[in-house]
Parts: structure tokens; sequence; C-alpha cells
């Protein structure tokens, strides 16, 4: 029989490779006293550790800021449901439908905010706070393209031939200016048979098709696209960025989606969760975010709106603002993205 | 007698299995998860869609054009490291290591610069008064080869001086006093010593190509949709996680029989110069 031998040498890199072996990143919940919130990536994410990280610390809880987009945070959270990669999610109503017919998030103890009666009671959803409304639109480089007057105009106005960029219907920002295309040139906002068309026809507006709003910030920035769906909030930051954009309302309405926090079934981290959204609706975290680079707009009614957010929209148009109707979008959605993609491909 | 040193594979293997094998087993499980219970739906879906067949055909076009690009610029990069002293090897070798240490996302979008309407290329035809207008190779099949041909080219550059390092330079005054001229001692002494690293590099561009996710869509656009984007549709998107589960078995099934075949030709003994 073969007979084992152990030498000093030999322990000693068993011991090292087990110690190595245990420093390797196994996926752990956050300790109590902390909590990991998901945001959009890019000005939400540094907006949000810049301004509620301190002020979730001051109530004595850790804040890790994960960047997630809405889909994507939804395709985590259902990964593991037992054991939810984030404690709240940062969403639009049709992710948030989603997040409900899947069981992914639970109803909030309204009590446990101090900052919840300064909300709006539009903004007071059960399943969690709004925390701003994302007006949308078209962004545009006016060195480059004169105005659009709306979605129409980047069809038929040559100005715009090959100088637009799109993303597929992946994108709550997208889908919502699709659905507005549908209304104007189909039988309403399920009609996408028609906005597909309009896109075989005006072959030059598939050119520019990228994955993601991201994508087309940085791709503006490098003067490769000159107009793209936005949010008022992507003007914001370009503009802080010191690039000359601009936006516009389009003329059929401006689409907007209220964003909110909501917190995730199976989150063990329920203090700190509600600390966190307490802090996303103070005062003074909203009065910073109404500020560039983000300037948006604010759900406390004790948040004046800046100059800069009153040129986009007042708390009295925002019920007039264009609110898409998700169950329709959820329900539609798979088959509208893959005829897009096929489309696009060509 | 030497104790044998299994004991000391035991964490490794105990890790490859929890964190590689696996999940390959529950990736392949899922696959065949059906409304009603196991199946092969999702495999008749993915391969019964012409758009998704398409989609795998230009994956592998654009694994074996990358391939292609950077064999062609890998030898003669990797001929010159072995005529060259010491302070240019280092050189080279400085310059190939050197991107590697920065992320793909970095060099992908440092592409974007590159290959855009204000980027060098453009401004440089322009200044060549080869284009009248400033041109953009965004969104090009062109422009995604050549941002993965300057992300994957180490890749071949590496296993190609590993072997030319330990060649005698000689070798080819030999095979030049025996009357062959340059074409043909490339041809038949260098490049079948090459072989066994050009398949490693092939092997490594091929499956770094194919998979790699951020390049493609930045650089390629929506217009050029490749496996691992559709991949990621289904999983972020869409939640379709058994169809994506079929997709990621389809290309991993795919690239697996071209990185077996190269690895078979590896091995035959006629072709690495053995014959």
């Amino acid at each position: 029989m073969t007979e084992f031998k152990l030498t000093r040498r030999q322990f000693g890199l068993l011991a090292a490779s087990a110690a190595a072996a245990g420093l390797l990143p196994i996926p752990a919940r956050a300790a109590n006293g902390s909590l990991v919130a998901a945001t959009f990536p890019g000005n939400w994410e540094d907006a949000y550790r810049r301004v509620l990280t301190p002020l979730v610390s001051e109530a004595g809880y850790d804040l890790t800021i994960a960047p997630a987009l809405a889909q994507d945070q939804l395709a985590k959270v259902m990964a593991s449901p037992g054991a939810p990669a984030y404690d709240t999610l940062l969403m639009s109503p049709g992710q948030m439908a989603i997040a409900l017919e899947n069981d992914l998030i639970q109803k909030i103890d309204t009590s446990r905010l101090s900052n919840w009666s300064k909300l709006d009671p539009a903004f007071q959803g059960e399943y969690g706070p709004t925390v701003t409304v994302e007006v949308n639109g078209i962004a545009y480089n006016p060195d480059l393209v004169p105005a659009p007057k709306g979605y129409a105009d980047l069809f038929e106005n040559p100005a715009y031939a090959g100088k637009v960029s799109w993303t597929g219907f992946g994108s709550n920002t997208a889908v919502m200016a699709y659905t507005q295309l549908a209304k104007i040139y189909g039988s309403g906002p399920e009609d996408m048979d028609a906005v597909f068309k309009l896109f075989a026809d005006h072959p030059e507006n598939l050119a520019g098709v990228v994955d993601s709003t991201n994508s087309q910030m940085s791709l503006y920035q490098q003067g490769e696209i000159a107009v793209f769906m936005c949010s008022t909030g992507n003007v914001a930051k370009l503009k802080s960025l010191g690039l000359n954009a601009e936006f516009v309302h389009p003329e059929t309405g401006s689409p907007a989606a209220p964003v909110n926090i909501h917190l995730t079934k199976g989150s063990n981290n329920l203090d700190a969760a509600y600390a966190y959204m307490d802090a996303a609706i103070s005062q003074a975290a909203q009065e910073q975010l109404t500020l560039p680079p983000t300037e948006m707009f604010p759900t406390n009614m004790d948040v004046a709106l800046t100059p800069g957010i009153e040129a986009f929209v007042t708390r009295d148009t925002i019920p007039s603002l264009v609110y898409p109707d998700w169950a329709l979008i959820n329900k539609n959605r798979p088959d509208w993205i893959r005829a897009f993609d096929a489309l696009v491909m060509g | 007698m030497r104790a044998s040193g299994f004991p000391f594979l035991v964490p490794m293997l105990a890790l490859s299995v929890a964190f590689f094998a696996l999940p390959l087993a529950l990736l392949f499980a899922y696959s065949f998860a059906g409304e009603t219970g196991p199946s092969l739906e999702n495999y008749a879906r993915f391969l019964g869609d012409p758009f998704n067949f398409r989609v795998l055909l230009n994956t592998a076009r654009l694994g074996f054009e990358t391939v292609l690009s950077t064999t062609l610029l890998g030898i003669p990069i990797a001929l010159l490291f072995w005529h060259s002293g010491q302070r240019t090897r280092q050189v080279i070798i400085f310059l190939t290591l050197i991107p590697m240490l920065t992320s793909n996302v970095v060099r992908t979008f440092a592409w974007i610069v590159i290959l855009g309407r204000q980027g060098p290329i453009s401004e440089t035809l322009m200044a060549l008064g080869l284009t009248g207008a400033p041109i953009s190779l965004m969104f090009t099949e062109f422009g995604l080869i050549l941002a993965m041909t300057q992300i994957d080219l180490p890749l071949i550059i590496l296993p190609l001086v590993a072997i030319l390092s330990r060649l005698p330079r000689n070798l080819t005054e030999a095979a030049e006093v025996s009357g062959a001229g340059p074409w043909r001692v490339m041809v038949t002494v260098l490049l079948p010593l090459m072989v066994p690293a050009l398949l490693a590099g092939w092997i490594l561009v091929y499956a770094s190509t194919s998979a790699s996710f951020v390049t493609q869509a930045v650089i390629g656009g929506a217009r050029n949709v490749y496996v691992p984007q559709l991949i990621y549709r289904e999983v972020g998107t869409l939640f379709d996680w058994p169809l994506a589960s079929a997709i990621a078995v389809v290309l991993l099934f795919t690239t697996g029989i071209l990185l077996l075949a190269l690895s078979m030709l590896s091995r035959h003994r006629r072709l690495v110069g053995h014959g």
C-alpha cells in the first residue's frame, strides 16, 4: 500500500489552496445594517451613490448601489427568488407589473417612512414610493439638425435621414416612442405592424439601431448620432458634460414613466431598505437630485422645481403627459422584440 | 515510493465540479424544460426560426473572419519577434501584453472613437482624398472585425512567440543554403513548425470572438446580431430561460465541435511538421 506522507511544504500549499478557495466570491447576503439597492446605470447610479449613501449612512446603514437596467433587475431576482440579489428594485410600471405577476415585490409599511406624507398622493404606491417621473421626448444636437416637431418629423423630414438612432423594444424609452408612432401611423398603440412598415420604408432609420440608451449617449458624445429618444435626465447629463443637446416635447405628447422603489420579496434587510426609501423621498435628497446633472422631477411636495425642470415639466403638467398602457405593452413585447430584431437585421 | 499528489488536486477538482461542471449540467437540463415536461421544443423553436439560424451563421462567420485577420497580422509580428534582438523582442512583448491589461470594455469604447466619423480612420481617409465626407465604420461588420482583431491579436501572437522563441535562428539559413527561396522557407519550414501554435491561437481567438458580447453589441450595433446578444435578449428582456439555455447549448455545441476539430488537427503528425 502506498504510504501517504505530507511534508511541511506540501501542508503549507494545501493550506494556501484552502485559504484561496475561501476567498472566491461566493454570493453572500448583506449583513444586518446594510442593503443592496438596484438603480439604473449611468446618471442614476452616480447620483444615488453620491446623494443617498451619506443619508442612509447617517441613519446607521451601509448602502451598496448596484447598477442594473430594470429588465436585468427582474432577471436577476427571478434567478434567485429565495435570496434576491437586491433588497430594493427601481423600476417603472411596466416592470412593476411583471414583478407583481412573478411575486417578486411586496407591499410596504408606509408607517415606517417618515417622509411618506410629503409625497403627492399620486406618488404613494402601495408597493413603494415614486421617486421621480421620467419625462420622455427627443434629444437632438442643434449643431447638426433642426429641432424636430415630433416623431413623424424624424421619418418625413430629409434633414434627419441617417442621423437618428433608435433602440430595440427592450428599452422602455424606445417602446414608449414606438407606441406613439403606432398611434400616428397605425390604428392605435397596439398596431406595431404600422411601425415596422414605417421602418421598412425608411431603411436609413435602421442603420443606427443600437442596444441601449447608454450606448446612444456614448455615440452622441462622439458625434455619431444627432437625434435619439430620451428622457429629460439624458439631456441634462449631456449638457453637464459640456455637449450641445436639447430636449423636444413631441407634438403628440411626451410619454412619461413614474420611477418607483420597490421592496424585494425575501429581503432580509427591511430596516435598511425602509431607511433607503425614506432617504430617497426626503427633501434633502430630492433637492440635490433636482440640480444638474440629474434634474429629476421631485415627488416630495416640499421641494421646489428648478427653472431647469420647469422648462420641461411642472406639477400642473404632470397629469397631462402620456402614460402608456403597460399591460398592453407587456402582453405584446416579446413578439415585438423578436419582430423588430429580425427587421433590423434585414 | 513517492506519495501521490492527488489529495492536492481535490480542492481544485471540487471547485471545477461545483462552479463549472454542475452549472453546465444545470444549463443543459434547463434547455429541455417545456410547458408539460422535458422536451426538445426549445431546440425546435430556436433551430426552426430562420432568423436564429442566420444569427448562428453570422457568429461562426465573425469567428472565422477574426481568426483569419489575426493570423495574417500575427504571423508577421511573430516572425519580426523571432528575427529581432533582445530589446525589440521586449518591446513587441510589451506592446502585445499592454492591451490585455486593460478591460475589454475600455478597449471596445476606445474603438468607438477610432471607428467614428471624427476618428483617425475617417480623418486619414479624408486627408488622403479617398473620401469627400466623414465616414463611420460603426455598426458595420468590417468595423467589428477591426476591433475584434486588435482585441484578440495577443491570443495568437503569444503562442506563436512561444514556439518561435525555441527555434534556432539559423534554421532558415540551412534551408536557404539548400536552395530554398524565402517563400519556400516560409511554407515548407516555418509554417509547419508554427501549426501547433496557430491551432492553439485559432481556438482562443474563435472562442473569444464568438462570445464577446460587449464588443459585438457596442460596435456591431443592432444590425449585426450574434448568438451572445440573442442569449442576453432571451434571459434579460424576454425572461425565456429555457430557450436561452437551448441557445447557449447550441453555441457550446457548435463552438465545441470546431474546437475539437482544431484540437484533433493539432495532434495530426503530418500536419504539425513531424511527417
